[in-house]
């Protein structure tokens, strides 16, 4: 037969020898294949076959068996099944069978089992269920299904869990035959059997309601039919989908996981840039004045000139009253613009709080635990790979990772002398104090140039070319800075020397995120406290333009960047340097550049609301750009890159300095700093909060709003409410 | 949805989608890759339920398992009788595990198998030796083989059997919550 030269040729069935092996023994247990009921529930060695049809173990919630009380209590069903991780059918084959050609052990020796076990046939306290639960999750129970048909006891437990079944709702019942380990024939059997329980029981039920329920029951199914064809329909919006599986299967899912990133970071634009274009900009075309600007090319670079007199920035909204109609409904503008920011940043905040809690939850471990060999080889194989050439490199990093791994187990015992150690900690200190250093020189660097920035706008009457140029010397200063001293650190991250090379990997990135950090700090000082209190005559739409170029410049940039550091390295790599290779994908540097545009973008809110609307589109060609980059260019990232602790703490970095952050400037601006007297929808007022608090004092005159004044002054006002909130959101 | 396609009867598309985690289109378009393997043995018309098996060397040669290093491991996992021959039911239910709406306790729970090459429901050292050639490529010697699973077993076995039973395996992935993403 084909099928065994096939097998024996290629290295990789190496082991197929396994199936005659197991041919000749499954006839061999044929021979034991009885069981008591209740005794087969700590049997599950029956999976000594080889196939799944013969005596394919039935799962059976183990508390079906006993413990009708706890079902009384309104256990959900489905917490129960999907807690029991299909545990356990193999209870049995203890430390009296050493090799598995013994699969039976007498049911005597059942009795004398370990510890956790003999608790299993008392099955009356909780205590008991409690214990198992916490020890092993033994909710479920493995028996053959040749026995189950034949035992009476064992066809009620069928018949039990078909009742528990029926007794859920629909969608509950469904996801439970979906998670049951079965094959589809026994999962389409107890499916059936459940769906005439049902109907069993409705008949019972309806007999003087008959064609009612029968109608209802008609309208459920058809409406069922009617939303899987809408989820279906639905999937196809999924952006780039298909996309993603193939970057997924060539790079695996460690880069898969900056192209996640950018795609959620997408939809939140897109959601951002609808609220404000639909609550502020709309109602603005409606009260339009004219420009009297001419167009110039350049504007699409400096953001001055023909936009400053459009809706781009805060300045051009009107701070009166809208209304098309004569005396019909009328928009406050001041207060949509101030509540429709606030209410985007509060959906923002819980928004990104429930995507951290819920990664933290799902991707929480123990890192000594991970480190373990035992996971390393069963837990890290990416199965989501298809491709020939990445599957033998990934292969090639595992035997790697193990011969180091081996090799580590005599490094790490020895000791590292008094000198040495100390030698160590001075390097750490001295390149600690460089980067931090050269985080301070960009800074100060930022801050002078901006002060010279700020004198050109002052006198602002020139827009003569050579002066809307030097407008773009500060963000493209930035913007090298952001670009090359990270160089400078991973090259300091080279020199010393680290014990892991996971140590280097967040010492790099910490460098990096203060790096940055402290950038876009020293740029919301200067916009807060030195434009703001400057004679200029628009402030809010000064720092509007300032933002607008930075972030356009960034992404020119990330551009440039992405072909000068994967394509030409390539070609340096391949052609000139051979031994370099090929590029890899350096996902951490991408994913903070990521955070910084959007850090940006967070901050320009207030002073332009179209700047979703800009990132958005620079998100899209940005996507594209690296993709087309990464299929061309680079090859499957060579470490194993913690993908799941490592989508946590971008969530993670993008929440705290970069969202609080932002909360932070733009309360400080909201309630601390006076709105520019000529421009803006807050014009004249002493504080942009002050449109508020004057609203209030409007509804108070109303005694039918009475409660929202109510609420603002014994809520919002109040710092008990805040100190709450903080402590329930902590 | 009309009900436009002659291949299932609504109720067999029905109880397809309450058993996998597909819905009416994927089912429909699996069901076409697995005729693609076999086009002169796989009746277009499956509403009377026909006895179709494909031999593992056809399955075996899908672009998605081609690559794969367990691709035997897991096509003998899912099969009726345990050769690696599978019927539709089997296939659906494969690609129904392997996909990303399946549940994380099901991919384990089906991964144990797939690693227990010896089908007793334990992963023992033999078991561990084989995966960490399939992982390795054989690149390792057979020394190096023995420490690496001496370790794992060390480490994961909790109820100091000398091979992990599927608790053990189960209390691993929930600490590595990289599995199978």
């Amino acid at each position: 037969m084909s099928y065994y030269n096939e097998a024996f040729e290629n290295p990789d069935y190496h082991f197929s020898e396994t199936l005659e092996i197991d041919r000749g023994r499954s006839s061999q247990k044929n021979l034991f294949s009885h069981q008591s009921p209740y005794d087969s529930s700590l049997h599950g060695s029956s999976g000594e076959y080889s196939g799944r049809g013969q005596n394919y173990p039935l799962a059976i919630p183990m508390a079906s068996m006993r413990h009708d009380s706890e079902y009384s209590e309104g256990l959900p069903r489905v917490n129960v099944l999907s807690e029991s991780p299909y545990g356990n059918s193999v209870a049995v084959n203890l430390s009296f069978e050493p090799e598995p050609e013994l699969p039976y052990s007498p049911p005597s020796t059942f009795h004398l089992m370990d510890g956790p076990y003999t608790h299993r046939m008392s099955d009356v306290s909780e205590d008991s269920f409690i214990r198992r639960r916490n020890r092993i999750p033994p909710d479920e129970i493995f028996m053959t299904t040749s026995s189950l048909f034949e035992t009476d006891a064992v066809c009620k437990e069928e018949e039990k869990l078909v009742g528990n079944l029926a007794s859920m709702s629909t969608s509950e019942r469904i996801k439970a035959i979906q998670k049951m380990p079965e094959t589809m024939k026994k999962k389409r059997e107890i499916r059936n059997k459940v769906l005439k329980e049902i109907t069993k029981k409705s008949r019972h039920r309806t007999t003087q309601h008959s064609c009612c329920t029968q109608c209802l029951q008609g309208i459920v199914v058809s409406f069922r039919r009617f939303g899987n064809s809408l989820s279906e329909h639905l999937h196809l919006l999924q952006l780039w989908h298909k996309t993603l599986k193939i970057i997924g299967a060539k790079f695996g899912t460690s880069v898969l996981s900056y192209f996640i990133f950018l795609k959620w970071l997408l939809a939140f634009n897109i959601f951002s840039f609808l609220i404000n274009f639909s609550f502020i900009t709309i109602p603005q075309f409606v009260a339009a004045e004219p420009n009297n600007l001419s167009f110039m090319g350049l504007e699409l670079f400096t953001g001055s000139g023909y936009f400053q007199q459009t809706v781009l920035y805060y300045g051009f909204y009107t701070n009166a009253t809208i209304s098309k109609i004569e005396n019909g409904p009328t928009y406050n503008m001041q207060l949509a613009y101030i509540f429709t920011v606030g209410i985007y940043f509060v959906i923002c905040f819980l928004i990104l709080l429930f995507s951290m809690a819920k990664s933290f939850c799902r991707n929480f471990i123990n890192p000594q635990a991970y480190s373990g060999n035992a996971s390393k080889l069963l837990c890290t194989w990416d199965f989501n790979i298809t491709n020939e050439k990445a599957v033998k490199l990934k292969q090639k990093n595992l035997s790697t990772q193990i011969k180091e791994d081996l090799t580590e187990v005599n490094r790490e015992v020895l000791d590292f002398s008094v000198t040495e150690r100390v030698v160590r900690i001075v390097i750490h200190l001295v390149s600690w104090v460089a980067s931090l250093g050269t985080a301070v020189a960009a800074c100060a660097g930022v801050y002078f140039l901006s002060i010279n920035n700020l004198k050109l706008f002052v006198k602002e009457h020139k827009n003569d070319l050579e002066s809307q140029a030097a407008m773009l010397v500060l963000p493209i200063v930035a913007s090298l800075l952001n670009t090359f001293v990270p160089f400078f650190y991973s090259w300091l991250g080279h020199l010393e020397r680290f014990q892991t090379p996971g140590q280097q990997i967040y010492v790099t990135i910490t460098r990096n995120v203060i790096l940055k950090i402290s950038i876009v700090g020293i740029l919301c000082y200067y916009w807060l406290n030195i434009v703001a209190a400057s004679e200029s005559q628009c402030w809010e739409t000064l720092v509007g333009q300032d933002i607008y170029r930075l972030v356009l410049v960034d992404f020119i940039f990330c551009l440039l960047g992405s072909f000068f550091g994967e394509f030409l390295r390539r070609i340096i790599g391949t052609t000139v340097c051979v031994s370099l290779g090929p590029p890899e994908f350096d996902i951490g540097r991408n994913v903070l550049d990521l955070i910084y545009a959007q850090t940006l973008t967070w901050i320009g809110i207030l002073f332009s609301p179209l700047l979703p609307g800009i990132q958005m589109i620079s998100f899209s060609i940005v996507f594209y750009v690296k993709k087309v980059s990464l299929m061309m260019n680079c090859h499957p990232p060579r470490k194993v890159w913690r993908t799941a602790q490592m989508t946590t703490s971008f969530m993670f970095l993008l929440f705290f300095p970069s969202f609080l952050g932002v909360l932070s400037v733009i309360g400080v601006t909201v309630w601390r700093l006076k709105p520019s007297e000529e421009c803006g929808p807050f014009r004249g007022l002493s504080s942009m909060y002050a449109a508020v608090s004057e609203w209030i004092k409007i509804l108070d005159n109303y005694s039918a709003s009475k409660w929202v004044v109510w609420i603002y002054h014994n809520l919002i006002t109040s710092e008990l409410f805040f100190f709450i909130l903080s402590v329930f959101v902590l | 949805m009309g009900n436009k396609q002659t291949i299932f009867t609504p109720e067999q598309l029905d109880a397809y989608q309450d058993c996998t985690f597909f819905t009416r289109k994927e089912i429909l378009r699996l069901f076409y890759r697995y005729r693609d393997l076999a086009p002169q043995l796989v009746p277009l018309d499956y509403t009377d339920k026909p006895d179709v098996t494909l031999p593992y060397e056809l399955i075996g040669s899908m672009p998605e398992l081609k690559d794969n290093p367990f691709r035997q491991r897991i096509a003998e996992v899912f099969s009726e009788d345990g050769d690696g021959n599978m019927t539709l039911d089997d296939f659906l239910d494969m690609f129904s595990v392997l996909s990303e709406m399946a549940p994380r306790d099901l991919k384990a729970y089906y991964a144990f198998k797939i690693y227990d090459f010896n089908n007793d429901d334990y992963i023992c050292k033999s078991d561990l030796e084989k995966t960490v050639n399939k992982l390795t490529r054989n690149e390792l010697t057979p020394e190096e083989v023995s420490l690496v699973c001496e370790k794992v077993i060390y480490e994961a076995d909790v109820d100091n059997d000398g091979k992990l039973s599927l608790e053990d395996f189960q209390r691993m992935i929930t600490r590595a919550p990289d599995f199978l993403r």
